[in-house]
């Protein structure tokens, strides 16, 4: 095991499980800030998991994912905003 | 082991503790605007950190700038969904009118 899968299994134990206790309790805002903080943490696992398997062309996928995220925890911003 | 390969490391090792903190901060912390704070640190240091670390270990190659890039993305939204989440918040507890029609 070397260090690139080091940093990425204490990423994915430190930062997924908090953010997935909070997207999955709670009101829907606290779920929203969970949803939100999952973003993030998953764009930067995925990172160390490319060089973690010396495969530089799957970086693809969090430089794809971080703009998506993105998008798609500013729909949710908009769905649960008060109703006119 | 060279200086700058320590560097990367320590880089790597500072960015990944600051977004593991930024969770467990947003997780135990009471409220909502309490937990927008970790979201913006998490993003706006945790995640450069970890990608500086990577490109300084990378020594300049494209892994290095598409890593960049991503976390480049990921300090620029950061602060505008913490803007977002919070104003929603603010709009649900009555404390802002809602937005006005276009």
């Amino acid at each position: 095991m070397n260090g690139w899968l080091i940093a990425t299994l204490a990423l994915m134990a430190g930062g997924l499980v908090p953010s997935g206790w909070l997207a999955l309790r709670g009101d829907p805002v606290r779920r929203l800030i969970g949803v939100c903080l999952a973003g993030p943490v998953v764009t930067l696992t995925l990172v160390l998991l490319a060089h973690a398997a010396a495969q530089p062309s799957y970086l693809i996928v969090p430089l794809a994912l971080a703009p998506l995220s993105f998008a798609g925890t500013l729909v949710f911003t908009r769905l649960l905003g008060p109703r006119p | 082991m060279s200086g700058l390969h320590i560097a990367g490391w320590a880089l790597v090792t500072a960015g990944v503790a600051v977004v593991v903190a930024a969770a467990v901060a947003a997780a135990v912390a009471p409220g909502a605007y309490a937990r927008l704070h970790p979201l913006t640190a998490m993003t706006s240091l945790g995640a450069p950190l970890t990608g500086a670390g990577v490109a300084v270990l990378d020594g300049g190659g494209p892994a290095g700038g598409l890593t960049l890039a991503t976390v480049a993305v990921l300090a620029l939204t950061g602060p505008v969904l913490g803007s977002a989440i919070g104003r929603v918040t603010a709009q649900r507890e009555g404390r802002i009118r809602r937005d006005p029609p276009p």
